[in-house]
């Protein structure tokens, strides 16, 4: 490879690895940290009665009143995969705000609890290794190493797209 | 490239004049200046020029010239004049449709022109009844006057020189040398119409989708110089006597002779109409004075406002029936929570009906439709609207606009007779409708009446047996012999007009009504005439509804599609084939539908005894709800669940239950065919 083309790689990496830097809300989901851009965080709250929708995918968990306003919840372990566990005192609903083909929605997604607030620089997140097609490789926005730990980034508004989940609903039907 | 010399020495006159005017002296002084005849021959120069921006400015400054005209806004039009002179001179033509204007100030332009034009197709047809009425006049003056400003400002000439000929039409009917003859009306009306197509075209642009430029409808034009033209030659002469009788006895212009003799001098050109709706308006006066000041708000933030002011409500409730307040017994913190409730449940009930806005504008479309399909089918009939002040939500106030369109040219081609049949069946050749808006058990009412013959019982039965409807209609009561017009593909119009006829109309119109969560009902007697009666609710924004449990879970029955809620008894149900499930309900074999079933929801017992049976009705059936129990009534703020459950079978939305919970909605339509099927299959 030429030596000017490596250099163009490169910098194109680190700008995208510049414009992931910021702060993220981490969170953990069964022994694994993940984390979410904090612009796109509008509120945590304890977890609440959730109103069930019949006859919707089981990681749809129903509807919250958030204020007068009615916003569905999303549990993240059953989205990815993850075996449901009891709900306990840590459980909580982050209320994300995602885009939508109608604009900005508010949706919920309930975790086995919140960690912190951690500010990223573009060092220390990496691109995604390449798992294939078929895992959540899409939704992820890179990982990250910090102090040894690994925790992994995700594009929250592709991991709630209602496309994306409209697609699982047809996968889940047949 | 047009002589531009002549143009330029007309113009500095002008300038010059307008300099040395005095200020004072636009006030309708004894000596108005000569701006008029200056201007009507740079008018005629332009337009011989073919310099159309010139004879458009032109137009403009003639238009406000004479009436209390300030010096500063004659500066301007003779600024704007000088502009179009040099843009003519620089041999370009300035674009028919300015796509650089600011898109707001266009978008705004739009919206107000097509408040404008409503007001004046409205006060015309006052006019039309009462020629006299200055008020009105002044008033469809006045929208024109705006209009032509404001498209002239925007650089729209074709709408401006179209909005300037009819405001000189109608100048003239406001110096009484003119009459307001029906078809000056139509010529108006026809103009106003004219500008709501620019009006599409104009706003078209504005989306990026252009249409083509509608051609300037030159005959129109035509038509409306020759109305101001026309009194103007024949009153030339008696202008001046004209002045003087005014002065000295106003009446006398007013006079009918007076009036018969302009009409004369019109009859020749313009055929006078053979048939004429007139229009009756209740306190049409205080209609216009009624014209409230109003304020353009966000949608968004409206919403936001009511949820809000539910949120309050909720939190209200859940402060009083606090256990630890509730220890409390003091006089005065009673009253004060008192007051509290009082004033939440007023802030909600307020923030409700500011989504509210009057059916008036409706009717007054109404109106003119009545006048436009009067003269049609040669049909005399006089329009009578009330109610007009009755708020409904304002999704429902324009989605009503169609049903009411079809009900009315219903009524016109085959309720109301022609004038000849009238007399004939010794009514009165002028034929009543009256559209009439009210309250009754927290609905709103719109009734149509007309005088006419009414519906025929027997054609109607006879239609219906011949299309294969039914065997025979004589075990049927009035009522449900007059609802089959509603069916899909049933007319009994014996032409096919191109209003009606064509069978596409009623059933249409129950749709239409029954998508607001209304109800069409029909009232007739044969030969004296017949009433339709459309109940819509209030606002689609709210539903009373029945709170049902089925396991711990909530949901909300639209109390609008219940019947009646009953518990079963053992000999009320019957298993179809070990399937499906019927209950007999008063005779009447109904099919039933268990919601746990259905939504897979563990039930608090299987056992359908120790159940609740909701009967429900859709599109004229009945079926049946089975829930574990009813909780209450309670009215709720309907919420869309959003995206993600925007298909969910049987669920029309969302609701914050009183405990701030939130409860889902049935969709009574959907659960009623889908879970037949289910059922079924």
């Amino acid at each position: 490879m030429p030596p000017s083309m490596l250099a163009t790689s490169e910098t194109a990496s680190a700008a995208l690895a510049d414009q992931r830097a910021g702060k993220y809300l981490t969170f953990q989901l069964a022994n694994e940290e993940f984390g979410i851009r904090v612009l796109k965080v509008r509120e945590i709250m304890g977890l609440q009665e959730i109103t069930a929708v019949p006859q919707t995918p089981v990681h749809i968990k129903g509807v919250i009143n958030l204020r007068g306003k009615v916003v569905p919840v999303v549990d993240l372990r059953l989205k990815f995969g993850i075996p449901a566990a009891e709900y306990s005192q840590r459980t909580c609903i982050i209320v994300t705000q995602v885009r939508a083909e109608s604009g900005q929605v508010l949706m919920g997604i309930v975790v086995d609890g919140v960690s912190d607030v951690l500010t990223l620089n573009g060092s220390e997140i990496e691109d995604t290794p390449d798992f294939g097609q078929d895992t959540a490789g899409q939704y992820l926005l890179g990982m990250a190493k910090v102090k040894g730990k690994v925790k992994i980034l995700l594009d929250i508004d592709k991991v709630l797209s209602a496309q994306d989940l409209r697609n699982l609903n047809s996968i889940i039907e047949k | 490239m047009p002589d531009l010399a002549e143009l330029r020495r007309q113009i500095g006159e002008l300038a010059l004049q307008a300099v040395m005017a005095d200020p004072d002296d636009g006030s309708g002084g004894a000596t108005p200046p000569p701006w008029k005849p200056a201007l009507e021959r740079l008018y005629e120069l332009a337009e011989r020029e073919r310099a159309g921006a010139i004879a458009a400015a032109t137009a403009a400054l003639m238009g406000i010239v004479g009436r209390n005209t300030s010096a500063d806004e004659m500066q301007t039009g003779i600024i704007r004049l000088q502009e179009a002179l040099d843009l003519e001179a620089a041999g370009r033509q300035p674009a028919p449709f300015a796509p650089a204007q600011d898109r707001e100030l266009v978008s705004d332009f739009v919206l107000e022109s097509r408040e404008h034009l409503a007001t004046i197709e409205a006060q015309v047809l006052t006019l039309e009844r009462d020629p006299h009425d200055s008020e009105a006049l002044n008033a469809v003056f006045r929208g024109f006057h705006t209009i032509k400003g404001l498209a002239g400002f925007l650089e729209l000439w074709e709408v401006q020189r179209l909005a300037h000929e009819v405001e000189t039409v109608l100048d003239c009917a406001r110096n009484a040398t003119l009459a307001i003859t029906p078809a000056a009306v139509d010529v108006i009306l026809e103009s106003s119409d004219e500008l709501r197509v620019w009006m599409a075209h104009v706003e078209s642009g504005l989306n990026d989708s252009a249409s083509a430029a509608p051609p300037l409808n030159e005959p129109l034009l035509a038509r409306v110089r020759a109305l101001a033209a026309e009194p103007a030659a024949a009153a030339a002469t008696a202008d001046l006597a004209q002045m003087a009788a005014s002065v000295e006895a106003p009446d006398a212009v007013e006079s009918p002779e007076a009036v018969d003799a302009v009409e004369a001098v019109e009859a020749p050109s313009i055929p006078a109409p053979e048939a004429a709706a007139a229009v009756r308006t209740e306190g049409s006066g205080g209609r216009r004075a009624a014209e409230a000041m109003a304020v353009r708000v966000d949608t968004a933030k409206l919403d936001s406002l009511v949820d809000m002011a539910g949120e309050m409500v909720i939190a209200q409730s859940l402060v009083r029936h606090d256990p630890e307040l509730g220890s409390i017994k003091t006089p005065r913190f009673q009253r004060n929570m008192a007051q509290l409730a009082r004033i939440t449940a007023e802030l909600q009930k307020t923030a409700m009906a500011m989504r509210l806005v009057p059916v008036g504008p409706v009717f007054r479309r109404m109106e003119r439709l009545v006048r436009d399909l009067a003269r049609q089918f040669g049909k005399q009939v006089e329009m009578e609207t009330q109610g007009e002040e009755i708020e409904l939500d304002r999704t429902i106030v324009e989605e009503l606009a169609d049903p009411l369109m079809h009900m009315i040219r219903n009524a016109l081609d085959h309720g109301i007779e022609s004038p000849s049949e009238r007399e004939r069946a010794g009514k009165n050749p002028v034929a009543r409708l009256l559209l009439k808006g009210r309250h009754h058990a927290g609905q709103v009412v719109i009734e149509i009446t007309d005088d006419g013959k009414g519906l025929d019982r027997e054609r109607i039965a006879a239609k219906a047996v011949q299309k294969g409807l039914m065997a025979s209609a004589d075990s049927l009561s009035d009522a449900e012999v007059y609802n089959l017009i509603f069916h899909p593909g049933f007319s009994t119009a014996a032409q096919v007009t191109n209003v009606s006829g064509r069978g596409v109309g009623m059933d249409v119109v129950r749709r239409h009504v029954e998508k607001l969560r209304g109800r069409i009902e029909i009232r007739s007697t044969m030969g004296r005439g017949a009433t339709f009666l459309i109940k819509v609710p209030l606002t689609l924004a709210i539903i009373d509804g029945l709170v049902v449990g089925v396991g711990r879970e909530r949901y909300i029955a639209p109390l609008f599609s219940v019947r009646e809620v009953l518990r079963p008894t053992a000999e009320m149900l019957w298993t179809v084939q070990q399937r499906s499930e019927m209950a007999l309900i008063r005779g009447e074999l109904v099919p039933v539908v268990r919601l746990y079933r259905k939504f897979q929801v563990p039930p608090l017992s299987e056992d359908p005894l120790r159940s609740v049976l909701l009967v429900a009705e859709v599109e004229g059936r009945k079926f049946c709800v089975l829930v574990d129990e009813l909780i209450g009534k309670q009215e709720v703020v309907i919420k869309t669940l959003g995206e993600t459950f925007k298909d969910v079978p049987g669920i029309a939305g969302g609701a914050i239950l009183g405990d701030g919970r939130v409860g889902l909605i049935l969709d009574m339509d959907r659960l009623f065919r889908e879970g037949l099927d289910d059922a079924r299959h």
